[in-house]
């Protein structure tokens, strides 16, 4: 039963003014998607040998283009935007200021990716997206990342503002569950992307630009990864937002516990930072005690996650048993599966299942050799971001985006957006499936086709080469359709109210306590931390530095 | 813990599919590890 009061709270919206520059973000996203996704299909039929890309285009050229769009445009931008409209539409519409640096930050962020963007299309920065030296991409490329990085923190500087004027008009409260969830995650990626900003000021651009002649490459790899890993979980913790606070409201339930969802989001600012070496496993020039310390605080994410994994069990079955579930699992049929809202964000959720048991294993120390630098670990990443993050951020779009151009998603909207998550699993499941099974047999990531000067291994990968087509050929479909759909909720869709879902707590759940919004403790815990897993080994790295690298232009 | 609390609801169902979840990360990770000993 719902209350005149919760009625009234259902039907706030987020201001048109916060609503455009929301959009904004959410048109850039989606056009990356639509180019990426086009350049997912074509690299997938390259690798299966029966196609040459026209038009001089290069193999590792396309592969960048995919991986910049979709793993760094994409992500930021539909996360900005979902958490611009987060903040305005829990803490209250943003003041003049707050909304001009989010302008600011967008356009900032927007020319930088176009200059990356135009130095990619002119062959000038085929170094895939982690631009890992020695391969050297043109001054402008770097420079152009370096200002998306800038201009996500004047945004993300006008969010926390917000939050920041919210505690001190409600003093002793906690902050809207929401509003917190996005100040963790900006926090987390200000602490982080500062290691990303170092080595492309420091290090890429006086070597690209000839300034100096050679760039310590482990050096730079060790800040890039530095910021890699938190990178992963800044994409994953809106999807966090979203099946925390929003999904419970959308099959009628209530949020399982507010304390609990904090905690796991602390728990993830404390444990995503200190980690990047678990990317440089099998790197010579740093010590094994070191990776084995950031192995173990790696391992640690193993809480926050398997919190998360009970809170929304619990919040499904407490719901499903309302609603007249009988038995032990009889609860999972009450949910609302005909709502692609809850739909696509649970196959997300039911995806991060195999993806973080193959996350584990990637991290376990040694055993990384098993699969490093193989497409296990391309099938694992487009399991994490490609299908969970994504499949949430696509159930999200379903009443973001009508909400904030004043249209609602129809019932034939709705049925084919089901449609288009079911595509993307079986899309998916194939072409990350494959990707995990050869990757295994030693099939490597970031190759062009190649049968090896004729050798048998490499020739017992082609079938599955050819079924990551078949995959990408389905996967490129789901492409189409959520691109009609976007374009339907934003220009075509009939007008009307939807609503922004923000679930409430349940009665049941304890008063969350304000150690939780502590951010003196935490912020100092997460940077004890870091210097703890750090100091000593950069200090090392520097200290026996090998000699530096000149840039190399492979493509 | 509030004394006019009604009774705890029922979460059979999810320490069980907490249970599989365990399970299946321990399974996956020691196939993974097998087939490490057997090539390092
Ligand atoms: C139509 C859907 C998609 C297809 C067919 C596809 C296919 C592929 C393939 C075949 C590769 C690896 C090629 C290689 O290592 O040689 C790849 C790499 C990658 N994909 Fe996708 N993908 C799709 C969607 C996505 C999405 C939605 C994201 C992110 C949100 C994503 C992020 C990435 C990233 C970051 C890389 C790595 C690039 C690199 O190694 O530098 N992909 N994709
Ligand atoms: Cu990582």
């Amino acid at each position: 039963m719902t209350t005149i009061s919760e009625r009234a709270k259902d039907l706030v919206k987020v201001d048109k003014r916060d609503g455009k520059l929301a959009l904004a973000h959410v048109y850039v996203a989606f056009i990356a998607l639509a180019i990426g996704g086009l350049c997912g299909l074509l690299q997938t039929l390259v690798r299966s040998g029966t196609f040459t890309l026209p038009w001089g285009i290069g193999y590792y050229q396309l592969l960048t283009i995919h991986g910049v769009l979709l793993g760094l445009i994409l992500t930021t931008y539909f996360i900005f935007g979902f958490q611009i409209a987060a903040v305005s539409r829990t803490a209250g519409t943003l003041t003049d200021k707050q909304r001009l640096y989010g302008w600011i930050g967008f356009w900032i962020m927007t020319i930088g990716t176009t200059a990356s963007s135009i130095m990619i299309l002119i062959n000038e920065a085929s170094v895939l997206y982690t631009f890992y030296a020695p391969l050297q991409a043109h001054w402008i490329f770097y420079a152009g990342l370096a200002l998306v990085i800038v201009g996500s923190w004047i945004g993300g500087a006008g969010l926390i503002s917000k939050y920041v004027e919210w505690r001190k008009a409600n003093p002793g409260q906690p902050s809207p569950l929401l509003t917190f969830m996005v100040v963790v995650n900006l926090s987390m990626w200000i602490i982080c992307s500062l290691g990303v900003a170092v080595e492309v000021l420091f290090q890429l651009l006086p070597w690209s630009l000839g300034w100096v002649d050679k760039v310590d490459v482990l050096l730079s790899r060790t800040l890039f990864w530095y910021f890699g890993h938190p990178l992963v979980y800044f994409w994953l913790l809106p999807a966090y937002m979203v099946w925390y606070a929003v999904i419970p409201k959308i099959i009628g339930g209530k949020i399982f516990s507010d304390s609990l969802a904090r905690l796991s989001f602390i728990l993830f600012l404390l444990f995503s930072i200190p980690v990047g070496f678990h990317h440089q496993l099998t790197e010579p020039g740093i010590s094994s005690f070191w990776k084995f310390l950031q192995v173990v605080l790696t391992l640690m994410v193993v809480i926050p996650s398997l919190l998360t994994a009970f809170s929304l069990f619990a919040t499904f079955e407490i719901r499903g048993r309302a609603l007249g579930g009988k038995g032990v699992f009889g609860w999972f049929k009450q949910l609302p599966w005909g709502d692609a809202r809850f739909v696509a964000p649970f196959i997300g959720m039911v995806a991060f299942i195999p993806a973080g048991a193959g996350g584990i294993i990637n991290a376990s120390h040694q055993m990384n050799q098993l699969i490093h630098n193989t497409i296990w670990v391309t099938g694992h990443f487009h399991l994490t971001v490609a299908t969970t993050v994504v499949l949430t951020f696509f159930g999200a779009a379903y009443w973001l985006i009508p909400h904030l151009t004043g249209r609602v998603l129809t019932k034939q909207m709705n049925r084919l957006a089901i449609i288009q998550a079911i595509v993307w699993a079986v899309g998916m499941s194939i072409m990350s499936g494959a990707m995990h099974i050869v990757g295994l047999s030693g099939a490597p990531r970031r190759s062009d086709f190649s049968t090896y000067g004729g050798s048998t291994q490499a020739a017992e990968w082609i079938p599955y080469q050819v079924a990551q087509a078949i995959g990408g050929t389905i996967l490129f479909i789901g492409i189409v359709l959520i691109i009609y759909i976007v374009v339907n909720l934003l220009w075509f869709a009939p007008k009307g109210e939807t609503e922004f879902p923000v679930a409430e707590v349940s009665e049941h759940a304890e008063k969350t306590p304000m150690v939780l919004e502590n951010w003196k403790i935490w912020l100092t815990i997460c940077i004890a931390l870091i210097l703890f897993a750090y100091t000593v080994p950069v200090i090392e790295i520097i200290q026996n530095a090998p000699p530096g690298s000149k840039g190399y232009k492979l493509w | 813990m509030s004394k006019k609390r009604e009774k705890e609801p029922d979460l059979k169902g999810t320490l069980y599919s907490v249970g599989f979840l365990g399970a299946f990360i321990l399974i996956t990770w020691f196939m993974a590890f097998y087939l490490f000993i057997d090539r390092f």
